[in-house]
């Protein structure tokens, strides 16, 4: 036996602590998943079918739930009827614009800030990432009056900025952690070798370039993801699906078919994007501060 | 005819190029970029950056606190008032509930996340489906938040949501909905946000949980302590700097993001669940009191800052910096 085998007895204590673990991961399992079943399910429902609910108590009437003839109508009535192909676009052109805009001025500057040793320079990166933390509203105000003041309002170009405020200061603080693994070695080697400086930096670029790529997809998620900014300031000529799904909450004859499917045609390419980045998710949403 | 190398050092010229020991001499000239000082290079790498970075968050900083001092209606047109909107903040009760109700949700919101989620990394490490049971669990994660207050509206809804049926058949709820009455509307808005961001508090106390030294462990179990006490004086003690960055992280994100609350109750019912940046939503663009927004947005900021600040200490804690280290 290795010294890296554990010794485990099983004693009734260790059984008892297997089975509650079974059960609360098979609790917590249909907690996760309850919500995200119900959305999709209420999407293939009629109107009809989605309101029906067992009696209170009957839970042996449970069933119920599956109780329905599935219809695409609510998938057609969103792109034909309501225009969702434009806002489906709009949240593509708008989250990606931000995040390679993002990406490239910010990788530039990371490198430059995870080489170049100056005084302030944690000054100088305190006040990049305090941008990052400060509260979505209290961005938005001001934002908000200059925007109207430049006419962005409602414009692509708008949304791009005010999504590339908090996927700008992301991008640099994420990028800096990465560079920082990346031995100067390797650039001196490019250079003795005759290559320009910039050369050298291009020559680090394919080491990072996985860490950049995952990047790009987590500010496109950020920025799909938002809905304040993208009311107020897409409101209009830039609308992006949140807010547009939103506004499908009427006063009177909430469509709530039409809200579901829009719900999973917002959530189902991020979840696949996140999937897909799943390795640098842990460091993307802590701000590099853990790394699996 | 190539020289070739006869035992002479001798440089030699042939065709324009020049030889030595037969080897061809090639000049080299460092490229103009080469030659610029380090320091000038480097500032023009981040200079675009740092510019736009500027333009978009350092101007509308310096605009909010200008326009703080402003009274602005809807139109184009202000009034320059000094510090009256602070002191109308002073004696504004919506404003203290604000930050009140703000530093409550977070705490809910915390306490149930840590303990939850703490508690499902111990379960899933080194469990044999780890990896694809966390990969279901962050699901949640990725939805946008106002996708998943509108999911959590109709779940919760007294007449069609499944979760008020769930509630109400187990005796927990009566007929109003769960952010329908002022005792439990709170306990509503904290339950999305636990559905959504316990998977990240697990994730995080995972990665802290592979990097508690084992020898540590097996010693202690050596010993004789039990798996219990294992957990309090040996993993405890190793996540600890992790479980303050996830603490720091979740409460800056509760005072960022306002989506699930406005999709859910909007503030409402009797105002219970009015935090402050739902309030400065609503007086910013519901009344379009700028002037009055910009002074809360000022104090929200500058909160956040003080938290900020707090939280790059925690980044740069030595306790931390062994997550860099990786093993």
């Amino acid at each position: 036996m290795s010294s890296r085998d554990a010794v485990v007895y099983k004693t009734p204590l260790s059984r008892i602590w297997t089975i509650f673990t079974v059960i609360f991961i098979a609790f917590y399992l249909l907690w996760t998943l309850l919500p995200l079943v119900i959305m999709t399910f209420s999407s293939f429902k009629d109107l009809l079918a989605a309101f029906q609910l067992p009696p209170v108590g009957a839970f042996s009437e449970i069933g119920l739930f599956f109780n329905f003839t599935p219809t695409t109508k609510h998938y057609y009535n969103l792109f034909v009827n309501l225009g969702f192909t434009t806002y489906f676009l709009n949240s593509i052109i708008a989250a990606g614009g931000s995040a390679i805009i993002s990406v490239v001025l910010g990788s530039m500057c990371a490198y430059a800030l995870s080489r170049y040793e100056f005084r302030g320079k944690s000054d100088l990166f305190f006040w990049i990432i305090s941008t990052r933390m400060a509260p979505v509203v209290a961005v938005l105000v001001p934002l908000y009056a200059i925007f109207r003041g430049m006419d962005l309002i409602g414009t692509q170009a708008g949304l791009i900025l005010a999504f590339t405020t908090f996927n700008l200061p992301f991008a640099i603080w994420i990028l800096k952690g990465f560079f920082d693994n990346v031995p100067y070695a390797i650039e001196e080697a490019s250079m003795v070798d005759g290559s320009t400086r910039f050369q050298a930096f291009r020559a680090i670029l394919p080491l990072v370039a996985p860490g950049i790529g995952a990047f790009v997809i987590l500010c496109i998620l950020f920025a799909w993801n938002d809905f304040l900014f993208a009311s107020i300031i897409g409101s209009g000529g830039a609308k992006t699906l949140p807010p547009a799904t939103v506004e499908l909450v009427q006063p009177q004859n909430i469509q709530w078919g039409s809200i579901m499917a829009a719900g999973v045609i917002t959530t189902l390419p991020m979840m696949l994007l996140g999937l897909l980045i799943r390795r640098y998710l842990v460091t993307g949403l802590t701000m590099g501060a853990v790394r699996e | 005819m190539v020289p070739t190398g006869s035992g002479s050092a001798r440089p030699t010229t042939h065709n324009g190029e020049h030889y030595v020991d037969g080897a061809r001499v090639i000049e080299y000239l460092p490229s103009s970029l080469n030659a610029l000082p380090s320091s000038r290079y480097y500032l023009w790498l981040m200079a675009p950056a740092l510019i736009l970075l500027a333009a978009i968050t350092l101007y509308p900083f310096f605009w909010l606190i200008w326009m703080s001092l402003q009274n602005v209606g809807a139109g184009p047109e202000t009034e320059f008032v000094g510090f009256k909107n602070y002191i109308r903040l002073w004696a504004d009760d919506k404003f203290w509930t604000g930050w009140v109700l703000l530093f409550k949700y977070s705490f809910f919101c915390l306490l149930f996340e840590i303990t939850i989620g703490v508690f499902l990394a111990v379960v899933l490490n080194g469990h044999r489906f780890e990896n694809i049971l966390i990969t279901i669990f962050l699901m949640p994660m990725m939805m946008a938040p106002a996708i998943a207050g509108l999911v959590w509206y109709y779940l919760f809804n007294s007449t069609f949501g499944w979760y008020h049926w769930l509630f109400q058949s187990l005796g927990i709820l009566g007929e109003t909905s769960i952010i329908g009455s002022t005792e439990t509307a709170m306990a509503g808005i904290v339950i999305v946000d636990i559905w959504q961001w316990t998977p990240l508090i697990t994730l995080i106390t995972l990665a802290g949980m592979k990097r508690v030294p084992r020898d540590q462990l097996e010693a202690n179990m050596v010993d004789g302590a039990s798996a219990v006490r294992n957990f309090i004086s040996i993993t405890l003690p190793n996540i600890y700097p992790f479980l303050l960055i996830a603490i720091m992280l979740r409460f800056m994100d509760n005072f960022r993001f306002i989506d699930v609350i406005m999709r859910l109750t909007g503030g409402g019912p009797a105002e219970v669940t009015k935090v402050l940046p739902v309030y400065l939503f609503d007086v910013s663009f519901v009344f379009f009191k700028l002037g009055r927004g910009s002074a809360i947005a000022l104090t929200l900021l500058i909160v956040t800052i003080i938290f900020g600040k707090l939280l790059v200490k925690v980044f740069e804690n030595p306790a931390s910096k062994r997550i860099d280290q990786g093993n």
